[in-house]
């Protein structure tokens, strides 16, 4: 019994986590792209420090950061949707970016409210229509305020209120329309779908490549990995016969969201993890991100990839919302519920 | 007192979500109530009962065939038609848009050879409620298949020789005798598959259906508001629960199945030509749609993909999926087996309750397990081991634990049907024979529930490589199984890159399949 008892006790002890005290930075991340391995790996080669993932939903990777509280291992809090960044800094806890190299690089509306986390990439949120179909007239200065008129009626694909993107998209409306009429946007957003709210952003701009709808709103990164081929020629030629329409070039922008990062105050390595941040904060690193991503650069004197390139770079960012998207996120689920927005 | 003990660690996770209940109710609740609440509740009722007939009589008419007639693949159909039970229901509803979208290679395929203009598809949207049913009744037929074939191989062969000469023709033997007769096993098997598809969020969410589960995390994810995603998830767990104990009920009172083992088995009825055809079609149908289709389309995929996917990452990452199934099926069927042993010795004791409770695990999505799991291990962590570190949460044993909560129902249900085939006349003999206490179950029921015991271990490991949300939170640092390099993938919709892990994932869930199926063809009796 003795004996089996020591066996029960070494494979318990393995099962257990390993206690890291090697030269680490532990990442929880709800971004995960291939191309960002290669870019850890990278980090590691250059400084020796060893990259440690979890990846999964930023809701349930913030669940267990609260959860761990000050004994949590965590470094870095990466994730796509900037509402879950909110989230993390309403709740106290991250600690401010204090490198200057990051607070030079980065404008400040993309940062934090006290440096708190930083952007490392954006994305716009933008009209996708086919030339072949829509006039130029139609859509010269074309706002996301115009698509609830009546002339677009069963016209406009979106895809369903569940996704992050158009939570944000809605959130933003809020803040610069204010409820009530966000409200009523929404509702005659919806009166003309051409379809019920479904698949991925793709599917909405193969909608309008094919002709089933005349109107598509879509991430713009989603056109760089279509025409690169890397999803099959059907979606590289669907993709060429598409353009994208910068909404609101004439008021306060298009809409943008961001991928973006901080160091939790509990961290137990925040050297190291200033070191990270700065990594993919540096030119180099942005380069090769947006090249693989099909994003926009966060750092100046960077382009993003030609796909993206190609549909023209001096467009004008709604900068007024992306710190109050995830406050206003819940609102904005609340007022698509009410329009049926399914 | 070990059961006892272990059914409290186990039951922890889930007490923690119906905690939540006693909580405070915020004003989403209004909001719920007069917008989503009812469309929840009716798109997810219509969904249950949509999956719950088209299983039922794909898992029962299949049985029927193979164990009944002699036509042409019967032998081949006996086993493959648990295949299906190797794709997750997520990869299934992935690669259905892939193949059926306007653009999808269905379509394409058809217009290409009929040279048809871009504006016609011929295949209906499936991104819609019947998609849905569709895809969760192709995956999760083979759980009512797999009991209702060993229920039928069971039946008495005179009886159905009597109602033959009493003028009943095959059909009415079917619906009229046989059908009834297995129900309540059939009902069981139900269980899951109700279960397992109140718990998915994968396929649902891809389809972009508005249901109970989807709520749940619209709830938390965009109102940030877990507190009340985690009533909703208490209520489904309740209604799980009200069904579970109703169901139990009309079991009792129907306890149809037969222990005498001096039936003779089955002659089979030769099926003429005709007949043969239909047979093989009735039963070609459900594999073709819930595992060649799926499988054809993962390999043309693959094939699109530039990138290769044998490397050291994959060797390590199948092995991280093969090892966490075996032990955590290992695990759940040995706790099974416990559990149901103590029981048997005193039934109706809070034990019994527990293990419902248990079993119900099942019907919990995968992510709001993981919130209770980890509020679980922190507070051992910070209570009862070292307070200055976390040691339990991000662990394989984390892991298991939460795979055990989440598998539970499967190896139960199988080691309870296989106790239901111990007469508690052989308790006595081997009483008398000076075996009692846990020597009995070691040297009786084990080698008698052998067959249970590991058709339990297999269908657990089939479901763990399968597992997807509570792996993702509660692994540890740079732990990928395959499930999770395949959502990497799919969660992008990059499903070309997608391809090779989940065809790793079906080829290693055919591990535990294939064993099961071996059983099916060597033991006429399953037990």
């Amino acid at each position: 019994m003795a004996f089996m008892r020591k066996i029960l006790y070494l494979l318990l002890v393995s099962f257990l986590s390993e206690i890291i005290f090697a030269d680490n930075v532990n990442v929880y991340t709800s971004r995960h792209y291939d191309s960002d391995d290669a870019l850890y790996e990278e980090f590691t080669k250059e400084t020796g420090i060893k990259v440690n993932i979890i990846s999964g939903k930023g809701s349930a990777l913030l669940e267990r950061i609260k959860s761990e509280g000050k004994n949590s291992p965590a470094d870095i809090f990466f994730t796509v949707d900037a509402g879950n960044l909110w989230k993390v800094q309403k709740e106290g806890l991250f600690q401010s970016i204090k490198s200057e190299k990051i607070l030079s690089s980065v404008p400040a509306e993309l940062r934090g409210p006290n440096d708190e986390w930083t952007a490392v990439a954006k994305r716009a949120r933008v009209i996708f229509y086919n030339p072949m179909k829509i006039r130029s007239s139609e859509i010269k200065g074309l706002t996301y305020e115009d698509l609830a008129n009546e002339e677009w009626r069963n016209r406009i694909v979106i895809r369903s209120s569940s996704n992050m993107y158009n939570q944000s998209l809605v959130a933003s409306l809020i803040a610069n329309l204010g409820e009530e009429n966000a409200e009523i946007w929404a509702k005659n957003l919806v009166k003309n779908f051409a379809r019920k709210p479904q698949g991925n952003d793709r599917s909405q701009i193969i909608a309008v490549s094919n002709g089933e709808a005349d109107l598509a709103i879509a991430n713009s990164y989603y056109i760089g990995i279509m025409l690169s081929g890397s999803a099959g020629k059907e979606q590289q030629e669907a993709a060429k016969n598409v353009k994208i329409h910068f909404p609101n070039q004439n008021d306060r922008g298009v809409h943008i969201n961001i991928s973006g990062a901080g160091i939790l105050k509990s961290s137990p390595n925040p050297v190291n993890a200033n070191l990270f941040l700065e990594f993919l904060l540096s030119k180099r690193v942005q380069k090769y991100m947006v090249d693989k991503s099909y994003e926009y650069p966060i750092v100046k004197g960077v382009l993003p990839s030609s796909e993206i390139s190609s549909f023209g770079l001096n467009f004008k960012e709604d900068n007024t919302a992306v710190r109050q998207f995830g406050e206003l996120n819940p609102k904005a689920i609340r007022l698509m519920d009410r329009s049926g927005w399914k | 007192m070990l059961p006892f003990t272990l059914l409290i660690i186990f039951c922890a996770p889930i007490f923690i979500v119906l905690s939540s209940l006693f909580g405070e109710y915020s004003d989403n609740w209004i909001h719920l109530y007069n917008y989503v609440l009812v469309d929840y509740v009716s798109s997810t009722i219509f969904l249950i009962s949509g999956v719950s007939v088209l299983v039922f009589f794909i898992g029962t008419i299949t049985a029927w065939i193979v164990t009944n007639y002699d036509f042409y693949g019967k032998s081949f159909f006996e086993w493959s038609l648990i295949l299906p039970l190797s794709i997750p229901p997520y990869i299934l509803a992935y690669t259905f848009t892939g193949l059926f979208d306007p653009f999808g290679d269905a379509n394409n395929l058809i217009r290409n050879i009929f040279n048809l203009g871009s504006d016609v598809s011929i295949f209906p949207n499936v991104r819609n409620i019947y998609g849905a049913i569709v895809v969760f009744s192709f995956t999760l037929y083979p759980y009512v298949y797999l009991v209702s074939r060993s229920a039928f191989l069971n039946q008495s062969k005179s009886m159905k020789e009597s109602a033959r000469l009493l003028g009943l023709s095959e059909i009415g033997v079917f619906f009229k005798l046989s059908l009834p007769i297995i129900r309540p096993a059939a009902i069981g098997g139900l269980m899951l598959v109700i279960m397992e598809t109140l718990s998915d969020f994968g396929a649902v969410d891809h389809f972009a259906i508005q249901t109970f589960t989807t709520g749940i995390f619209r709830t938390w994810q965009g109102m940030y508001d877990l507190q009340t995603a985690m009533q909703l998830a208490s209520l489904l767990l309740l209604a799980v629960g009200l069904f579970f104990i109703l169901e139990r009920n009309s079991r009792n009172k129907a306890a149809f199945s037969s222990n005498d083992s001096s039936f003779r088995p089955e002659n089979e009825i030769r099926l003429s030509n005709m007949k043969s055809l239909w047979a093989f079609l009735i039963c070609f149908i459900p594999l073709f749609i819930g595992f060649i289709l799926p499988i054809t389309e993962l390999i043309y995929w693959a094939f699109e993909s530039e990138s290769s996917f044998i490397n050291q990452k994959f060797i390590q990452t199948s092995f991280n999926s093969i090892s966490l199934a075996i032990i955590s099926g290992l695990l759940t069927a040995f706790l099974a087996l416990i559990i149901n042993f103590s029981i048997r010795f005193k039934p109706g004791t809070i034990i019994n309750r527990l293990s419902s409770l248990l079993s119900i695990g099942y019907a919990v999505p995968g992510l709001i397990l993981a919130v209770g799991m980890v509020q679980l291990l922190i507070y051992i962590d910070n209570n009862f081991l070292d307070s200055t570190n976390i040691v339990l949460t991000g662990s394989i044993f984390g892991l298991l634990l939460a795979y055990i909560i989440k598998t539970y129902a499967l190896a139960n249900s199988s080691i309870e049907s296989g106790y239901e085939r111990i007469t508690s006349s052989m308790d006595d003999s081997s009483k008398l024979l000076g075996s009692t206490g846990w020597g009995m179950l070691a040297r009786v029921h084990l080698p008698l529930l052998k067959t249970s015991f590991l058709t339990a271990t297999l269908l657990v490991m089939s479901e763990v490589v399968k597992e997807l949300p509570a792996t993702l939170i509660l692994r540890p640092f740079n732990f990928e199984t395959l499930a999770v390099s395949t959502y990497i993938y799919a969660a992008e919709e990059r499903m070309f890159q997608a391809a090779s892990p989940a065809i790793a994932i079906v080829l290693i869930g055919l591990i535990p399949i294939f064993f099961l199926s071996k059983m099916i063809r060597s033991s006429n009796k399953l037990g």
